[in-house]
């Protein structure tokens, strides 16, 4: 499952009906959709979203293997915790097993919740940045009203963050042809563990000093520390408009519904 | 340690949200009176090469791997805990809305974890710890304190969201992020400081304020 930084960018120059939506647009959605999964303690509720999701990611073109993946690599932390529910949280005992360790009803339904929350939310955000480039998430945060300061820091590190995984990469090469491995067990750990220190100094080093030849570039080009910088003026179209609403309609209909006790 | 979706609720999601905005407003109050021009871009590329730092496998004994955080280096390179502030939290912002790294709700406790208790732990300890000891075990300790501090903290995190035990969830994380704090963060750090020490002792702007 090797996912690179440039796998992800690629996914998202593809051409769809998704892809083609303004970047607040899709940043909206997917804060509406993870919100109302964090909100909601309904399991029927996070089916109908996951089934929305996977319609959405239908109309993306995205591979559906790549987006199994990500989703899939990003899981265990969250999971983790989900997986122990069963055993850890009190209630009605469904087994007991050995070592005084039990299985519980509301542990069972709590993990059940919590992993399929995860899921959604996961699905959600892999949607997101597999249809959108990294600039145009922060574009459309600093358009929806960002902070100047930290939406210009953030824009410049999406631009210097490739440039960064190629250096990483190319040391990564280089090493590798000399037949270093960290779990290569020939040398000694500690020299090992020197070497990394070593890599990651060096990416320190040229982190500092690509930040030192930025500022004089930019500098050159009159740069005060007040720059403005432009934005592309992309006006919001009928299809935006009508996948917001489409959402809402997913999201209160379900609410709804659920009140009643319908479903 | 980057909390996902869906495991702390959402009330207690905003308060951490709040807390970062207010530090945030501090942190970019400090920008704006402390940094000259010239770091605001040396900010922004040093996020970028955090962020490649992070992605780098460090070998743990047990025959798994951890990785650097680097709130407290950064924090102590630059000389202010709102610098390691700063780049952590566009770090986790990438990393939550890019890869899911993290999450979108649980994005202020993830920057309030790494970024805040991260920055200010290994920072002050390290200007506490100086005024015993000499530089080297000053930044292995407070490297190391900048990564085990908040890993408790999540433990605790968790444990009031309802979502994992106290005493079990300290045992894991801590356990886990005490061999990850002594060698991927304590470790490395000090190594990686002692290096630009010795090439480049202009970039660190702790020397200059002592001096």
């Amino acid at each position: 499952m090797n996912i690179t930084l440039n796998n992800i960018e690629q996914e998202t120059w593809k051409d769809s009906i998704i892809h083609n939506l303004d970047g607040r647009i899709k940043l909206i959605l997917t804060l509406m959709i993870v919100i109302y999964s964090v909100y909601t303690t309904d399991l029927k509720v996070l089916l109908l979203l996951e089934i929305y999701i996977i319609l959405l990611l239908l109309f993306s073109k995205v591979s559906i293997s790549y987006f199994v993946k990500r989703v899939l690599m990003i899981l265990p932390f969250g999971g983790f915790i989900a997986i122990f529910q069963p055993f850890i949280k009190e209630g009605l005992v469904l087994y007991t097993l050995p070592f005084g360790l039990t299985i519980s009803y509301e542990g069972v339904l709590f993990g059940i919740l919590l992993l399929s929350r995860l899921v959604v939310c996961l699905s959600t955000i892999v949607l997101l940045s597999s249809v959108t480039p990294l600039d145009s998430i922060v574009n459309s945060m600093r358009k929806l009203g960002f902070p100047k300061e930290m939406a210009m820091i953030l824009n410049m590190t999406v631009r210097y963050l490739f440039v960064f995984f190629d250096e990483l990469e190319s040391i990564a090469k280089a090493q590798k042809s000399r037949c270093f491995s960290i779990w290569n067990r020939k040398t000694s750990y500690s020299w090992r563990l020197k070497q990394i220190a070593f890599t990651i100094m060096m990416l320190f080093l040229k982190s500092f000093e690509k930040g030192e030849t930025v500022y004089y570039s930019m500098l050159a080009r009159g740069y005060s520390g007040e720059a403005i910088s432009y934005k592309e003026e992309s006006p919001i179209m009928k299809i935006d408009y009508g996948i917001i609403v489409l959402t809402l309609i997913v999201i209160f209909s379900t609410e709804i519904i659920l009140l009643n006790g319908f479903i | 340690m980057h909390i996902p979706d869906g495991l702390i609720p959402l009330e207690q999601c905003i308060i951490y949200y709040i807390i970062v905005i207010i530090v945030g407003y501090f942190a970019v109050r400090w920008a704006r009176e402390n940094l000259d021009e010239k770091q605001i871009p040396l900010l922004a590329v040093l996020a970028a090469g955090i962020f490649a730092i992070q992605a780098m496998n460090i070998p743990i004994p047990w025959g798994t791997s951890g990785h650097m955080v680097g709130a407290a280096i950064v924090a102590i390179l630059i000389g202010s805990p709102f610098a390691g502030f700063l780049v952590l939290a566009v770090v986790l912002i990438i990393q939550g809305l890019a890869f899911g790294d993290g999450g979108i709700t649980t994005l202020g406790l993830n920057i309030f974890n790494m970024g805040i208790i991260g920055s200010f732990v290994g920072f002050y300890s390290f200007k506490g710890l100086k005024a015993v000891l000499s530089d080297v075990p000053s930044i292995f300790i407070a490297s190391f304190l900048s990564l085990f501090i908040p890993a408790i903290a999540c433990a605790l995190e968790l444990w009031i969201a309802g979502a994992f035990p106290l005493i079990a969830g300290l045992y894991f994380m801590g356990i886990y992020h005490f061999v990850i704090g002594i060698v991927a963060e304590g470790l490395i750090s000090t190594t990686v400081y002692i290096a630009i020490n010795n090439v480049r002792p202009d970039l660190i702007a702790t020397k200059k304020i002592n001096s």
